[in-house]
């Protein structure tokens, strides 16, 4: 379903795998560096990475992270099987969690992933069924693109 | 960028220990010896530590050199300090420097540094929380590792100069008569590179360079007794001497802070990139003050450092320091007011060169970067000359290096090339009869 633009790299994410957090958002981030986009666009990817990574890993069941390219656009999508959000809008609103104690112990769990998904990338579509899966696709666009 | 290191090619043996502990993949073995890429290497040093042949230094000026100049100003990293089986205070070394026949800049020194902690403290006064942290740029090799990898971070360097150079700038403004050349001493290669190629001015105002083994190493030859020295210097200012080790720096910014200064300290460079990681990613809040070093427990761990790290750090508890007093505060803001403390100019990133000129040629490289690495072993053996197979790859799309330089993919092309030889042994020419079959079946 998200196979439509060129994939620049997949990872699969495991569940509840803490150790490997910020793994995939600095293999983005230094991809698309040596891509040559712009490093204010690569550090947005990055935060929006790792936001989206941590979700599946903690709510979504462990998944599959893409870096996809558009030609005026990076998009990530976070894909999983997990148990869905019943509420999106309620979802969305910064401080809205619903992660367990064990979680909100290591530091997350402030509700603000999603918010912060939403505030650093240009557009947003989040596809979620209860019970059968949520996928996340976050577009940035690349603007000021280098000339030659 | 220089990176203060030099390389011994005869005790190279070009074994790949060095290569995969730098931190920035900037080392290579090329034709059976070691190649630092100046433009990836930050100067930490961790390349030194793992170099069972010696044959990598820190690249300082000849000591003859140096010592038969008719004067010579020396500024010490604050780690020399703890060299000596002698208490750590600055005023010692200065009367074993003076007595060696130099012109220890020592007073200057803890004046920089009482600006460059006030300085801080000013900044940090001001700062809003929005801002995010103040990262201190006393580490070079902390500097060029945020223009090389954490580009975003280079917003919360503080703007204030490195305290080693502005203490020159003093002394060289109270003797602008005498031309006297100025060298310092170094614990590390960063600190090296600091003069050769310093990050947010145009040119150090250090000439040479001493590293601490070697200044150690001469002055416990040269100077036998110091116990009437050790009595007689306790007076002056040696705040400045615990920056050699980690914390030193922030404890000395909050003498000055009006406001409480929430800080971090952390060390060794797996450390700070783990931090500097959580940082970009914005998990961390509620800092306003990073103090990060290359070397773990700071720059007494650098290693050109002779004493152990653990007994410097030891020290430092020997060392009673005691709060800058009314006068030296006057004297102090009377120079903050001069400005002397700002960075000359402005930290530039150092960007990677792309893997295309444009994103279409990139991602086609990319593509090709897969496939190259799908190829390779994934067993990060180093034996190509590069630390990671994914280094390999990337060097390969970029043209410096053939597949062939896999020793795994070598074995394998010859396995299958062995395969086709016995194939084609077996192939039978029209004029032999095969083994075991008569004549009758073949003419069918
Ligand atoms: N992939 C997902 N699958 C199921 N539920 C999800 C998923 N992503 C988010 N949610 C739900 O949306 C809520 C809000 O997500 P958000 O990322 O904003 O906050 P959080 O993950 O709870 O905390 P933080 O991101 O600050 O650590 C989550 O608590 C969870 O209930
Ligand atoms: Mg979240």
């Amino acid at each position: 379903m998200s196979a439509r633009e060129p994939l620049i790299v997949q990872r699969e994410v495991k569940p509840l795998d803490f150790l490997a957090a910020g793994e995939t958002a600095s293999e983005f981030k230094e991809l698309l560096k040596s891509l040559g986009i712009p490093t204010d666009i690569c550090r947005r990817a990055s935060i929006v990475t790792y936001e989206a990574e941590m979700n599946t890993v903690i709510h979504g069941g462990g998944g599959v992270m893409s870096l996809r390219l558009e030609d005026d656009a990076i998009i990530i999508v976070a894909e999983d099987q997990g148990p869905g959000i019943a509420d999106l809008e309620k979802a969305m609103q910064e401080g809205y969690s619903t992660a367990p104690d064990f979680v909100r112990e290591m530091g997350f769990g402030a509700g603000m992933g999603l918010p912060n998904i939403k505030k650093y990338s240009d557009k947003l579509e989040i596809d979620t069924r209860v019970g059968e899966g949520t996928t996340l696709r976050a577009y940035i666009f690349i603007k000021g693109q280098r000339e030659e | 960028m220089s990176h203060g290191i030099k390389i011994n090619k005869e005790a190279c043996k070009g074994c790949v220990n060095c290569i995969k502990t730098c931190p920035t993949e900037a080392m290579r073995v090329i034709d059976g010896k070691v190649r630092i890429m100046e433009e990836r290497c930050i100067g930490c040093g961790e390349c030194l530590r793992s170099c069972r042949h010696r044959a990598l230094s820190l690249k300082e000026n000849d000591w003859d050199f140096l010592s038969s100049k008719r004067s010579l100003a020396v500024v010490v990293d604050p780690a020399l300090c703890f060299q000596f089986p002698w208490r750590p205070y600055p005023d010692v070394l200065s009367q074993v420097l003076r007595n060696m026949g130099f012109d220890p800049i020592f007073k200057d020194a803890a004046l920089a540094f009482d600006l460059t902690a006030l300085a801080e403290a000013r900044l940090l006064d001001g700062n809003s929380d929005k801002r995010g942290p103040m990262i201190s740029t006393y580490c070079p090799a902390v500097v060029r590792l945020i223009q090389m990898k954490f580009q975003e971070l280079i917003k919360n360097l503080s703007p204030v100069e490195n305290p080693l150079e502005i203490c020159i700038d003093l002394w060289r403004a109270k003797h602008v008569k005498h031309n006297v050349p100025a060298a310092l001493v170094a614990p590390c290669p960063a600190r090296v590179a600091m003069v050769e190629d310093p990050v947010g001015r145009d040119a150090s105002s250090a000439d040479y360079v001493i590293s601490v083994t070697r200044m150690a190493r001469e002055i416990l030859t040269n100077s036998r007794s110091v116990e009437h020295l050790e009595d007689s210097a306790r007076g002056s200012n040696s705040r400045w001497v615990r920056w050699a080790s980690l914390g030193g720096e922030t404890a000395h910014i909050k003498e000055f802070a009006e406001k409480p200064v929430r800080s971090l300290t952390v060390s060794g460079m797996r450390n700070v990139i783990d931090l500097f990681q959580e940082l970009e990613l914005g998990r961390l809040k509620g800092i306003d003050f990073i103090e990060a070093r290359a070397c773990n427990f700071g720059c007494i761990g650098g290693i050109a450092n002779v004493e152990s790290r653990f007994i410097a750090h030891q020290k430092l508890k020997m060392l009673a320091s005691s709060a800058p007093t009314d006068e030296e505060k006057l004297l102090l803001d009377e120079l903050y007011e001069t400005g002397i403390w700002k960075l000359q100019e402005e930290i530039m990133p150092v960007e990677q060169a792309p893997l295309g000129m444009d994103l279409a040629k990139a991602m086609e490289k990319l593509e090709e970067l897969h496939s190259v690495y799908a190829e390779l072993p994934h067993l990060d053996c180093g034996t190509c000359g590069r630390p990671t197979c994914r280094v390999m790859a990337e060097d390969i799309v970029k043209g410096s290096g053939s597949i062939e330089d896999c020793i795994f993919r070598v074995r394998e092309r010859i396995a299958e090339l062995s395969e086709e030889i016995h194939v084609l042994s077996k192939k039978l020419i029209h004029t032999m009869t095969p083994e075991g079959e008569n004549e009758d079946k073949r003419d069918m």
